[in-house]
């Protein structure tokens, strides 16, 4: 098998184990779909913060340890990176919580989250141009691969969307 | 000076006996939304201002003022 294959397997690996460790968590709470949604929905702002911290750390990592050898480890990264890319992009432009009821779904979606997420994916867009054009003037004065720049404006794109939804979300929660 | 919606969601819903969670599940939305609203954090559409002034049984004129 591939190093990239094992890095796709290793970034689904860990969406499982998160998905499971999340549903095992809440096992025995029987709750109505109401109270399942503002349990759901007050945890992921909790947790989004804390993923987007995760994710721009590993990126950093990423960059400082890449010897641009294209090492069996190294391609193992840029596949499971790709993996988590991809589901939180799934996270911010669906309603998620995928493995749940459609009626939860629709609820912790509501008119507040929808508003919250759109916002978070303004800076997003923001974020990703400002990052393009941070490359583009980089390039100037250095040698940058086309995977390294797409990387770079994805990761900055996607966490700066993620913080922000989380700043929004737990605002939300928070009583006056 | 910039213009906001004020409302009296909390106080009306204190009137009525409600919590925020049995509001929100009046209306068909999380208690984050009512919790918004509330604190004039979140402007609520024209379609879920209406729903919260029949769940408070009074007209959206009187649940939502603008503040000047």
């Amino acid at each position: 098998m591939s190093d990239y294959m094992w890095g796709v397997l290793a970034g689904l690996a860990l969406v499982v184990v998160v998905a499971a460790i999340a549903k095992w968590r809440r096992r025995d709470k029987p709750m109505s779909v109401a109270e399942k949604a503002d349990y759901l929905s007050n945890r992921r702002a909790r947790m989004l913060p804390a993923l987007a911290v995760i994710f721009l750390s590993q990126q950093a990592t990423f960059f400082s340890q890449m010897s641009g050898q294209h090492l069996s480890a190294e391609k193992a990264k840029i596949s499971a990176w790709l993996v988590l890319s991809i589901v939180m992009l799934f996270g911010l432009a669906t309603k998620g919580f995928w493995l749940e009821r459609k009626e939860v779904r629709d609820l912790i979606d509501d008119e507040n989250t929808r508003a919250n997420r759109n916002e978070a994916m303004r800076w997003g867009f923001l974020f990703s141009m400002a990052a393009a054009i941070a490359v583009y003037i980089l390039t100037m004065f250095d040698t940058v691969t086309g995977r390294e720049a797409v990387h770079i404006v994805m990761s900055f794109g996607i966490a700066a969307a993620i913080l922000r939804w989380g700043v929004l979300e737990r605002r939300a929660h928070r009583d006056a | 000076m910039p213009e906001r919606l004020a409302n009296k969601l909390k106080e009306r819903r204190g009137e009525l006996g409600l919590t925020q969670a049995e509001l929100a599940e009046r209306v068909g939305v999380t208690r984050k939304t009512v919790n918004t609203v509330e604190n004039g954090v979140f402007t609520p559409s024209a379609m879920l201002a209406i729903k919260l002034a029949q769940a408070l049984e009074l007209s959206v004129e009187q649940l939502f003022w603008i503040e000047r």
